[in-house]
């Protein structure tokens, strides 16, 4: 409505701050006091309305025709001086993670993991139960609820849609973790191989260990875990190994969007 | 200074705005709550008499009208102080708060009907419980209104405002007044359109 | 547009213990407001833990006979309304009002006297709320304090099933300290979004900043709701109104879904201003700066938007429709989106840093861990059938414990025994600091963890007593046995506070080594803040002064 220039950094208080003032105390018991009344008597309330109409004329009086200040000694209201700053560092600032895998040495560590992985679920599944389908269609009960209520006999034998699922789940997992590990690898301490290849596995198998009994007991019970951790560890070394031969590249996290978009080049930066 | 200078913002809205605005948004939950409960509540009531039978749409929308026009006739007001045509400004304010005060008066009015000759108190049905709280809290505000108006004509013919200190005070004041004004709009349309088919 | 006058105090510093009083009881200061509010909050704390110690006396063993079966009611009934409303309100209200101006370099609240006002109508409605001990039984002799539970479910509190003035007295008390809340609210939308010092951009706010401006837009948008409700009530009750009166046709589940819709946001309000406080924590003791500040930002702002949406997941016993159900259910499994990534990324801001264990920064550790426990158990509440099976349950009751007790008080001690020095001038005791820390944690376990067993085996909660031979009985034991570890645990704080008012050794401007304004005054500040206005140069003002040659700027 009043048009005109757009208000500049409004500072109220520079070269005073406000004065201390009973209004909002005696308009704060009033207006409790008018409520109290509800439940009270009517002359409790009349009391606060009378405290509440003085406290707000108190404050009202603070406040008009112009606010009462306290007085601050003289240059108070300078802004301080900014300090005088670097324009650019030579520091290098490290953000993690620093180094990576690159993402394709993770989709294949992940396909080969795979394989290492199917090969060593596979051969569970035919030196223990006598059938290369029972640990795919197990696998592909992560998914599907009604295949927990077969019996074992129908979990041996093939079936089209239950394969190609399971197949699916693990496809797209065992890339995924592939690429975790090109991201989690360069930032374990040490031994990537130890930490990736077994420690994972390890703390994998441990928690599903604990948590399937709950989750999925019709699951459970045909699970060989002894198997299943063999199975894990085939996959964590065999795609450790794939991702961690690969050549570390820095990550583009400390890049400036010039050098990410290939515009410039930093001297630590690129591949 | 250069570090400031990379970044040169200066400009902060202003407090008073701020402040207003946020009040506004809250009365305006506070509202939201009353008006969810009379829509959810139409047609509910287990005992007559109901909305179609005892409301007049002619008289309310008289007020209502006077009470839009207090908007305009506010707008006025803000101008004549921003402007420090101070006889514009008393006079625009008082016509502000006439209207005010036909609206209160109206309502006053239509629940002398509604109560002693139509028999619908707070406590008859799901509809006067709604109705007048709903009604009731929106004139309560009005009132607020009106007395902070007051306030200030009071302030004018004393000769204690200033335009250049005193107009955004008195713009804040209009706003609330603005906001009384678009919550009877919901109002109206909750009470006096949906509900009258109940 | 201003007045001045000259300084009142420079003319007598000595004063009296009344003329001292007086000073305090009408400073517009908000520093002086703010040290009010958490002492008043403090306060309550006690009281609000001497009624749940009551309770879990109660509750050692089956079938005692401590409390009576409306004593149990009002025990729990004042403490749940106490923790939300008159202790977790004020002191993160109160933490806000005294570090927001100096955070963001102003001289004031944007508006100090609505600031004391918000504060006054705090206090005299608590005290309302605690006068109906004294006036509840009103002309009926029944009642004494409100027993209606925190939520005050209707038709419980129509005038049939409630006599006697002591649901009046919840809705007057509750209603005029939420008019504190809100006027409090107003104030720091207008500080935080006008006072800012010149640099300080909002990119540039500390997150406290950021979780007080969230929670400033929450509590104006929910507390109204319940203010509504309350008056609803109130007409109910008072006039003979028919809001909630199911022989009517009034609705009670009307009254759940506007209290809820108040009492979801009020959990986020009550959780965001200590992640604020973790947030300056964490990275000032690992020696790091904030891990993805800008997604905090995000995520905080995403929190506020979806914890309006959610509030019916307190409802998926009500009966409900499957799919409005199914959608609540949906938009509670997305707000633990914005929760994880919070905790991600104070983990990242943990991860490679030189963390330094001080006091401070175990009470935030304690809150890492414990507010994640009560952020699974939450998630599994979210699922429909689960809730079905453990809703109003013990299990909900270590749930919710483990969010605002692990996580709210925790983090409000962390946050105590980071910012004492700044507030007093003395450091605390890390040793006595730390001792309160384990002990509480231990404490806070004991009882605390074996809820959720006792609940699981079926044990309801808000039941005074229980049958022997339900399996309950080992669980509530343990509950109770872990009362007094927690009020020695509290009691070390307390000790180790006023050890350090007596005693402590001067802290200094910025004993911590951190990097927002506030330690860049005096400790305490001045009445005036700043004896200049301070420039902010990057998210960490005081790094750059102190490493003129790295400063953040350039990495912005």
């Amino acid at each position: 409505m009043s048009g005109g220039p757009p208000e500049r950094l409004e500072m109220p208080y520079l070269r005073g701050i406000p004065l201390p003032t009973s209004g909002p105390l005696w308009a704060g018991f009033g207006v409790t006091m008018v409520f109290a009344g509800l439940v009270t008597h009517w002359m409790v309330s009349l009391v606060g309305a009378v405290s509440a109409v003085a406290g707000f004329l108190a404050w009202g009086l603070a406040c008009f025709p112009e606010e009462s200040l306290e007085e601050l000694p003289k240059g108070s209201e300078a802004i301080d001086a900014a300090p005088q700053l670097a324009r650019k560092s030579n520091a290098e600032r490290l953000v993690l993670p620093a180094e990576m895998h690159p993402y394709g040495s993770g989709v294949r560590g992940g396909l080969i993991g795979g394989v290492a992985m199917a090969v060593a679920a596979v051969a569970w599944g035919v030196l223990r139960e006598g059938s290369v389908w029972l640990p795919i269609n197990l696998l592909a009960g992560v998914f599907l609820p009604s295949v927990d209520a077969e019996d074992v006999q129908t979990l041996k034998t093939f079936q089209g849609g239950v394969f190609a699922i399971a197949c699916g789940i693990h496809l797209v997992a065992s890339v995924f973790i592939g690429l975790l590990y090109t991201v989690t690898l360069p930032m374990m301490p040490r031994r990537p191989l130890l930490m990736g290849g077994v420690l994972g596995p390890v703390l994998w198998t441990g928690i599903l260990y604990a948590t399937v009994g709950v989750v999925n007991p019709a699951l459970e019970r045909f699970i060989s875990w002894p198997w299943f951790f063999v199975s894990q560890v085939a996959f964590g070394l065999v795609c450790g190994v794939v991702v961690s031969r690969s050549r570390r590249i820095r990550t583009m996290v400390n890049w400036s969007v010039t050098e990410r978009l290939g515009l410039e080049r930093s001297e630590g930066g690129g591949r | 200074m250069e570090a400031v200078l990379h970044n040169p913002e200066t400009w902060r809205p202003g407090r008073g705005k701020v402040g207003m605005a946020s009040l506004i948004a809250m009365e305006s939950f506070f509202f939201a709550g009353f008006i969810v409960a009379y829509l959810f509540y139409i047609g509910k009531s287990a005992v007559g008499p109901y909305p179609r039978e005892v409301l007049e749409l002619k008289p309310v929308l008289w007020n209502s009208a006077a009470l839009i026009s207090s908007s305009f006739t506010v707008i006025a007001a803000v101008r004549g102080l921003a402007r420090g045509r101070m006889g514009a400004m008393r006079v625009w304010l008082l016509a502000t708060i006439l209207l005010g005060g036909w609206f209160l008066w109206g309502t006053w009015l239509e629940w002398r009907t509604l109560i002693w000759d139509r028999g619908l108190t707070i406590r008859t049905n799901l509809f006067g419980t709604t109705f007048y709280s709903l009604v009731g809290f929106h004139a309560f505000h009005v009132t607020v209104g009106l007395l902070a108006l007051a306030l200030f004509w009071v302030l004018a013919l004393l000769g204690r405002l200033k335009p250049a200190r005193d107009t955004l005070r008195f713009e804040l004041v209009s706003w609330y007044w603005h906001f009384v004004d678009v919550v009877w709009i919901f109002v109206f349309t909750s009470v006096y359109i949906v509900g009258m088919r109940a | 547009m201003s007045t001045l006058h000259a300084s009142p105090h420079a003319v007598s510093p000595e004063r009296g213990v009344l003329e001292r009083l007086h000073a305090w009881a009408i400073t517009v200061d908000h520093k002086k407001l703010g040290v009010m509010y958490i002492v008043a909050g403090l306060v309550f704390f006690v009281v609000a833990g001497l009624e749940a110690t009551a309770m879990r006396l109660q509750l050692i063993k089956p079938l005692n006979d401590l409390l009576t079966p409306q004593g149990f009611n009002q025990m729990f009934t004042m403490h749940g309304t106490t923790m939300v409303f008159l202790v977790g309100m004020p002191i993160l209200l109160g933490v806000g009002n005294y570090l927001v101006p100096l955070m963001i370099g102003a001289r004031d609240m944007a508006f100090p006297r609505l600031n004391a006002f918000g504060f006054w109508l705090f206090i005299f409605g608590a005290l309302l709320l605690y006068f109906s001990w004294i006036a509840g039984d009103g002309l009926y002799g029944a009642g004494g304090a409100p027993d209606v539970g925190w939520f005050a479910y209707s038709p419980l509190t129509s005038r049939t099933f409630s006599r006697g003035n002591s649901t009046d007295y919840w809705i007057l008390g509750i209603m005029v300290s939420g008019f504190g809340s809100m006027t409090t609210a107003i104030n720091f939308m207008a500080t935080i979004l006008c006072m800012r010092c010149p640099g300080m951009t909002l990119m540039r706010m500390p997150l406290l900043v950021w979780m007080m401006l969230v929670v400033a837009v929450l509590v104006l948008t929910a507390i109204p709701v319940l203010t509504a409700a309350q008056v609803m009530l109130l007409l109910d009750r008072t006039l003979g109104a028919h809001f909630f009166d199911p022989q009517q046709q009034g609705s009670t589940v009307l009254w759940q879904h506007l209290f809820w819709f108040f009492g979801h946001p009020e959990v986020y309000i009550l959780i965001l201003p200590p992640f604020g406080f973790i947030s300056e924590i964490v990275p000032v003791f690992s020696r790091k700066v904030i891990f993805g500040y800008a997604l905090m930002v995000a995520a905080t702002v995403g929190i506020g938007f979806i914890s309006l949406g959610v509030w019916a997941h307190h409802m998926f016993v009500v009966g409900l429709p499957p799919w409005l159900n199914a959608l609540f259910a949906a938009s509670t499994f997305l707000i633990s989106v914005p929760t994880g990534i919070k905790i991600f990324n104070w983990l990242g801001t943990m991860w490679g840093g030189r963390i330094r264990f001080a006091s401070p920064m175990l009470f935030a550790s304690g809150f890492l861990g414990m507010f994640l426990i009560g952020g699974l158990t939450g998630i599994m509440l979210a699922v429909v059938p689960f809730t079905h099976q453990l809703s109003d349950s013990y299990f909900v009751v270590g749930h919710f414990h483990y969010v605002l007790f692990g996580g709210t008080v925790f983090a409000i001690f962390g946050a105590i025994a980071f910012w004492f020095p700044k507030v007093t001038g003395r450091m605390m005791s890390e040793r006595l600091n730390a001792w309160s820390f384990w002990i509480l944690l231990i404490g806070f376990n004991l009882v605390f963890l074996p809820m959720h067993f006792s609940g699981m085996l079926g044990m309801p909660r808000r039941i005074y007593t229980y049958q022997p031979g339900r399996g309950f009985e080992l669980w509530n034991l343990i509950s109770t046995i872990g009362v007094p570890v927690q009020i020695v645990g509290v009691g070390l704080f307390v000790c180790s506070m006023v050890r350090a008012l007596v005693k402590g050794p001067v802290a200094g401007n910025d004993p911590w080594d951190a990097w927002t304004l506030e330690w860049a005054t005096t400790s305490p500040p001045p009445e005036h803040n700043f004896d200049r206005i301070p420039v902010c140069t990057s998210a960490r003002p005081l790094w750059d002064r102190k490493n003129p040659q790295d400063p953040d700027c350039n990495y912005e």
